[in-house]
């Protein structure tokens, strides 16, 4: 299979932090196909702080929900952290986030389609890189207030 | 004005003091003279509806203050009051607490006002009074039960504010576990899918998870804003085109929405989703071979009781091709618009494929 370079040309080092293990496995396949490289999964908070420490990821992709309860919130205040890392949330509990967002700069909503994955980790690999966002809308992918531009 | 009578309020021939003082006498109105003039301003005369209402008779009143009648509950700044009316010569109104002989209390509502002489010099204290204890009584019997009342509505609202803490709860909880199992299956078709090597059986699994994907996009518009019961039927073609757009990038065909804002019931959204996914996704996925161009339009809009849904494209059109060995989508087409009560019908639109749906909508839905 020839290598695929995502969008916006940088590949991403992706944390998966996500309890189920089989939205996880499809997720690690779906951004192997998008180009990025995931650097592991996750699906306790402990674990997932432990995780994000060893690896430095570029990008955390939080569900809420973890097998320890709700701790995804947390899991994205100590990721977010590190400056190296950008948290996004991956959630079908939306309404569970505070309102700082917990350090993470948006939410993926589930259940999500390729796309709106492909798109929201476009548009954190443009931000990370200096530019600005596309500019394209965001389907199923919102911005943590203060995050945009 | 003192009070004394002059021409005009002269009593007719024949009416004499006696007779005035046979009605006051016999008045069911409790009257009381005193006589502010003498030592302690005792009472000097008083009617039998005064007697009635006190229990006392007429030898253990006159001669003594009306302090007489009160007792250790009377208020005391009334009584002070009062005083300082009687003292400034003033007319006065309250209702005090006061005690019968055999100690029983009653709200005594009174009037005293000052009689004068012809020079205006106070001779006398004039007061009719009114037994108010069942007044009294009706006040703090209507204190009690707006009382209980509040206490009531309160313990009430307190249930029926728990009572919808916990629907919200509950419906939060089963929208969450809705949107979490609909992606896991999706994922575990796609996984499926990617282990299966290439043919039938994977574009099977394939197009399976892409329904999946549509039922999703349903799902996650709804409740997505404040209303759970209807969703807005604009913003969730959009969002569904654009994901088909995006899965069949290959395709070369333009996409056009034109779909008219409408406030639909949840209920239509998931085969809403079904029809317009296949419809679409047939479009994109046949009507283009090798990198033809064109375009897929979609569009939807209010028409008298109904919506008129039309998905069209200029495409090689139904006969030229090639045949769904299952025609699968189509028959999942005419189940949903059969489930909506709707009609459809399918055109050669010359160039290209043009199917119109026609699906009535309750009265209520609204732009």
């Amino acid at each position: 299979m020839p290598e695929v370079r995502p969008a916006s040309g940088e590949a991403l080092r992706i944390l998966v932090v996500e309890d189920e293990v089989l939205i996880a496995l499809e997720l690690e396949c779906l951004l192997e196909d998008l180009g990025h490289v995931s650097v592991g999964v996750a699906s306790a908070s402990a674990e997932a702080i432990a995780l994000g420490r060893s690896t430095a990821p570029d990008v955390a992709l939080v569900d809420i929900h973890l097998i320890d309860g709700p701790t995804g919130v947390e899991v994205a205040r100590a990721l977010s952290a590190d400056p190296r890392t950008t948290v996004v949330f991956m959630t079908a509990n939306a309404k569970r986030i505070p309102p700082d967002f917990a350090g993470a700069v948006g939410v993926i909503a589930k259940p999500y389609s390729e796309r709106t994955v492909a798109s929201a980790l476009d548009y954190v690999a443009r931000c990370r890189s200096g530019h600005g966002p596309s500019g394209e809308t965001l389907d199923g992918f919102c911005l943590a207030p203060g995050a945009a531009g | 004005m003192t009070g004394f009578p002059t021409e005009a309020t002269a009593f007719p021939p024949g009416f004499t003091v006696d007779v005035f003082a046979a009605a006051f006498e016999a008045s069911p109105t409790p009257m009381v003279v005193t006589d502010p003039r003498r030592d302690d301003n005792p009472i000097v005369w008083a009617n039998g509806a005064f007697l009635g209402l006190t229990g006392y008779g007429r030898d253990e009143l006159y001669g003594h203050n009306c302090r007489r009648l009160q007792g250790p509950a009377t208020d005391r700044a009334t009584l002070a009051a009062l005083r300082e009316a009687i003292a400034q010569g003033r007319a006065f109104e309250c209702e005090l607490l006061n005690y019968r002989k055999d100690g029983t209390p009653f709200w005594n509502g009174m009037t005293v006002n000052p009689v004068r002489d012809a020079d205006g010099a106070i001779l006398y204290f004039f007061s009719a009074q009114a037994d108010m204890t069942h007044k009294h009584r009706l006040e703090a019997a209507m204190r009690d039960t707006n009382g209980a009342l509040e206490r009531e509505v309160g313990e009430r609202t307190a249930d029926l504010r728990f009572a919808l803490e916990q629907k919200t709860a509950l419906l939060h909880e089963v929208d969450h576990r809705v949107k979490n199992n609909l992606q896991v299956i999706s994922s575990l078709m796609l996984l499926k899918a990617r282990r299966t090597p290439p043919g039938e059986a994977r574009d099977a699994l394939q197009a399976m998870a892409e329904r999946i994907g549509a039922l999703s996009t349903a799902h996650r518009m709804l409740y997505s804003e404040g209303d759970a019961a209807r969703f807005d039927v604009s913003a969730f073609a959009d969002d569904l085109i654009a994901d088909l757009a995006a899965a069949h990038e290959a395709c070369a065909a333009r996409v056009e929405t034109e779909v008219e804002p409408l406030a639909l019931p949840a209920a239509m959204a998931a085969p809403l989703a079904l029809m317009l996914h296949e419809l679409a996704g047939n479009a994109f996925r046949h009507a283009f071979p090798g990198g033809r161009a064109g375009r897929v339009r979609v569009s939807a809009r209010r028409d008298g009781a109904g919506m008129e849904l039309v998905v069209e494209d200029d495409g090689i059109g139904l006969s030229a091709g090639v045949p769904n060995p299952t025609g699968f989508g189509r028959m999942l087409v005419e189940m949903v618009v059969r489930q909506l009560r709707g009609t459809i019908a399918w055109s050669e639109a010359a160039p290209g494929t043009r199917a119109a749906i026609r699906v009535p909508l309750p009265a209520e839905a609204a732009p």
